[in-house]
């Protein structure tokens, strides 16, 4: 990319001086929003993470929350948001690469499919309380469990299908034709080829795909209120999937708009850090093994 | 990334599949192994194609779920004055939801004209002009934005935002559509700017080479070259990005003021349909007239994002015509 | 995707082994699942109490939930929830809500509201009809209230708050609200509502007394300040039962919750330390 600029010599070398000034005045105005945006974006970070970081305690984190005396913890519902995510990504992960997989492979290009696909996209602008709504009427007036994980952890999944399945097929469409032709001589099939060589060379963005999904359930608030509730079960490591799940996220809107504990302005400050920091988490961790392949592929 | 040596968004022929499927395993002891791989294909198949069927029907089934509800309003109030009037009070039995539907769109068109250019920017910077170590530092950080909740969005909103734009326009309040379109931009870009970034970085590098041999610089070739070639992508982030501004709840309402005014000024205190549904659907009695109108907003919420969503494709069809 | 599966497997087995382990050991006999639904502002009372009983009963299962007051009533007509927890007797019509028939009003805590104003503003003390005033939307600027020239900045919760509908009963003696305006905005709950009227000068609202903080300024009612000990002396009228709704008579679980949150103990010690009065506090 450093090289760009010694290309200037041909085709447009007649007003050469103008395009060299407009490229530099265009690097520099990318560098220059860029940087903005950036240190905005360090700061809001900073922000976040200055208020709450210095001040955690495993206490905190681990520790049972309190509805009076100051140094409640956050301990079952960090536990909750993890599970649930969890439960939730086994639901949307296969089910949205398979719908992805069979948008961008199987699907024929007529309208129907076009109408398929503008389903996907409405369904990823359908508001968040409008799946906690579907939620309630789905897992406690039909089903009649209450409120339950499953059943935030469903809607959940519900709400990630979308985006899902169009980042999958985004990403399997990027793969080089070439590829996937190089696959069929060799005589491999259809799954095979996905398997072994769509799959692994789109996985880039298929993880953007699950990191953005595991950062939005993470942090989504709006639905588990109305299909989790914002109780937890009141223990650690409560693997029961009929118990009410408050997560992280549930705990932080509750603190920040309706508890009485003294303390309110700390937890949540704290709560709003941790889950910051556990979604960089996510993101690094996601992404270790990706650069590792990146760079071995490279050698 | 290794993926620099093929066309953009190879369109996928039907008779691949054939391709893969018409190569014969002469011998006969490979049959039974053919057989099966042949299963395997088709019952793959046949789950990808539940998997978008599932999806199509979680939708129908969230349209159908609110229009049940919804249209009951239309037993009361006459459709005309739901979408025309612009008098929303309940209390006083009027039904106006005008106010909603217009600053519905006045929000998502101001929040696409502040994030799109600003997204696009980011997206070149991390895939064309930044450095490789800087790339692979940014791209989390952006990730990150998406996760943090909306909770977290909307009270540095209303702690933050809000006494800055009070002070530097002098207004009383702060609140109104541009605090929101601000809020919903920060919450918006890491979704467009990632996703063009992917589609700018795909751009085969062949297309770049060729620009660069024919003399452009790099501006040129960003902007006649490669930003077109990426524009499939760049449109579909736009579209999530635009989705998600039109479906955003929790950080909007703490920032827009929630006054059922019509939103014709920068700080007026207003309301969207989103906020509106989250204000009351708690707070108003079931199988009321005011409880279906505000269903009915859900559902006129989903129509109005797929048919912008079928615009968006329409013009985009339109571009790649030219 | 196998170790996707082998995960799944293994969260599920742990999921049987603990929901059957949780089940054993048990030092009450009282069985049963509760489900509380309705009034945010009661919330921490309930889980509060929760919390307390679950000790005393571990076989009992208390999910809490809350939206708006009227979410509680209504899930119980549905059957969705055994208690609905409100901040008006939903047994009997109020402004803008019907009664709901067949439910029994449980009285679980005494509630006072005080109206509330940013630390900016210079007046202390309103009458009722200076708040009607001010909250209809006749008077707009603090000096006609006896203030600084500054325009008034009204800050009201959305229709159907327990907080509103109590405000509206008590302090304004049922006037109308302005609903329109500039400087008028509505905001979703209680820690909204503190956040709004801390950061916005000139700003006026109301709020529950637990959530009022020295960053803002309690304003006297007709002389009165808002404080427990008046509520309690009968001077300062502008407080509210907490109610949970249940069907009918409370039975097994339900009942035994209820009559733990009436019970003495409860009532002068966890509720107390939440800053709710208690009800036999008041005559």
């Amino acid at each position: 990319m450093k090289t760009a600029t010694s290309g200037t010599r041909g085709a447009f070398s007649s007003n050469r001086g103008i395009n060299d000034f407009k490229n530099r005045m265009f690097t520099v105005f990318v560098w220059g929003i860029s940087a903005c945006i950036v240190l905005f974006i360090l700061a809001l970070l900073y922000l976040i993470l200055q208020k709450g970081l210095p001040n955690l305690t495993w206490g905190f984190i681990m520790g049972l929350p309190s509805e009076m005396e100051e140094g409640g913890g956050i301990g079952p519902a960090l536990f909750n948001s993890f599970y649930m995510l969890f439960i939730s990504l086994l639901i949307a992960v296969p089910l949205g690469m398979s719908a992805g997989i069979y948008l961008a492979e199987f699907a024929p290009n007529n309208k129907w499919i076009g109408f398929v696909r503008i389903c996907v996209e409405g369904l990823a602008s359908v508001p968040s309380i409008i799946f906690g709504l579907f939620g309630i009427a789905l897992f406690v007036e039909m089903f009649q469990i209450g409120l339950t994980i499953i059943g935030g952890a469903i809607s959940l999944a519900f709400l990630n299908l979308p985006v899902m399945t169009r980042v999958t097929e985004e990403a399997i469409r990027s793969v080089p034709k070439e590829l996937k032709q190089a696959s069929f001589a060799l005589g491999a099939t259809h799954l095979q080829t996905i398997r072994r060589v769509l799959v692994p060379t789109a996985i880039s963005g298929i993880v953007t795909g699950i990191c953005l999904v595991a950062g939005r359930a993470f942090g989504e608030s709006a639905v588990i209120i109305l299909t989790a509730g914002v109780t937890t079960s009141g223990e650690m490591w409560d693997f029961n999937l009929l118990s009410p799940g408050e997560t992280l996220a549930v705990h932080l809107w509750y603190v920040q708009s309706e508890a009485i504990v003294p303390d309110a302005v700390s937890i949540s400050d704290k709560a709003a850090a941790v889950l910051v920091f556990v979604i960089l988490m996510f993101n690094i961790l996601f992404r270790i093994p990706l650069w590792i392949k990146d760079r071995r592929n490279k050698h | 990334m290794q993926l620099d040596t093929s066309a953009p968004n190879p369109v996928i022929s039907t008779n691949s599949s054939e391709l893969g499927g018409s190569i014969k395993t002469g011998s006969g002891k490979l049959f039974d192994r053919k057989n099966r791989l042949l299963f395997y294909n088709r019952a793959f198949k046949i789950a990808c194609i539940a998997s978008a069927a599932f999806v199509c029907l979680i939708l129908f089934s969230i349209l159908f779920f609110m229009f049940r509800t919804g249209v009951l309003t239309f037993r009361d109030v006459s459709p005309m004055t739901f979408f025309f009037s612009s008098d929303w009070s309940p209390e006083n039995e009027s039904y106006g939801a005008f106010i909603f539907i217009f600053g519905t769109f006045a929000l998502t068109i101001l929040t696409l004209l502040i994030s799109v250019p600003l997204s696009i920017v980011i997206a070149v910077f991390l895939a064309e002009v930044a450095p490789g170590w800087m790339r692979n530092f940014l791209r989390p950080i952006l990730d990150l934005l998406v996760g943090i909740p909306s909770v977290v969005y909307g009270f540095l909103g209303l702690t933050i935002l809000i006494p800055l734009l009070r002070d530097i326009t002098g207004t009383n309040m702060g609140d109104g559509i541009l605090a929101a379109a601000i809020v919903l931009t920060i919450m918006v870009l890491p979704t467009i700017s990632r996703i063009s970034d992917d589609a700018i970085s795909v751009v085969p590098k062949k297309y770049r080479d060729a620009s660069y041999a024919l003399g452009a610089t790099r501006f040129q070739t960003i902007f006649k070259v490669t930003i077109p070639a990426a524009r499939s992508g760049i449109m579909y982030g736009v579209i999530l990005g635009m989705a998600r501004a039109i479906g955003e709840t929790m950080a909007v309402v703490m920032v827009i003021g929630n006054t059922p005014q019509l939103a014709d000024a920068l700080f007026k205190p207003t309301s969207v349909l989103t906020s509106n549904i989250v204000m009351q659907i708690a707070n108003v009695p079931f199988d009321s007239t005011w409880n279906n109108a505000l269903y009915m907003m859900g559902f006129l919420l989903l129509v109005i994002s797929l048919l912008m969503i079928v615009l968006v494709r329409l013009l985009q069809r339109k571009g790649a015509h030219q | 995707m196998k170790l996707f599966k082998s995960l799944s497997v293994a969260a599920m087995a742990i999921a049987l082994v603990a929901s059957s382990i949780s089940s054993v050991g048990a030092a009450s006999s009282l069985k049963g699942k509760i489900v509380i639904n309705g009034s945010s502002a009661l919330l921490p009372l309930t889980l509060q109490a929760a919390n307390e009983f679950k000790k005393l009963n571990p076989k009992v299962k208390i999910s809490a939930s809350a939206a708006g007051s009227i979410t509680g009533p209504q899930s119980v007509r549905k059957g969705i929830a055994d208690i609905g927890a409100v901040d008006w007797d939903a047994s009997t019509d109020v402004p803008g809500f019907k009664k709901f028939d067949g439910q029994v009003a449980n009285k679980v805590a005494v509630i006072p509201f005080a109206a509330v104003a940013n630390k900016n503003v210079g007046v202390s003390n309103l009458t009722t009809k200076q708040l009607q005033d001010i909250f209809s939307g006749k008077v707009t600027n603090w000096k006609d209230v006896g203030g600084s020239d500054a325009s008034i900045i009204v800050v009201n919760r959305a229709f159907g708050s327990g907080t509103r509908v109590n405000f509206q009963m008590k302090a304004l003696a049922g006037s109308e609200f302005l609903s329109k305006g500039s400087n008028y905005k509505e905001v979703k709950s209680s820690g909204d509502m503190k956040t709004a009227i801390e950061t916005t000068p000139n700003a006026i609202g109301y709020i529950d007394l637990v959530y009022v903080t020295s960053n803002m300024k309690a304003l006297q009612i007709n002389g009165v300040a808002p404080s427990e000990a008046n509520v309690i002396n009968g001077t300062y009228k502008v407080w509210g039962f907490g109610y949970f709704m249940t069907k009918g008579k409370p039975e097994g679980a339900v009942k035994a919750f209820i009559e733990y949150i009436q019970s003495v103990k409860f009532q002068n010690g966890s509720l107390k330390k939440l800053k709710f009065i208690p009800i036999s506090a008041i005559k």
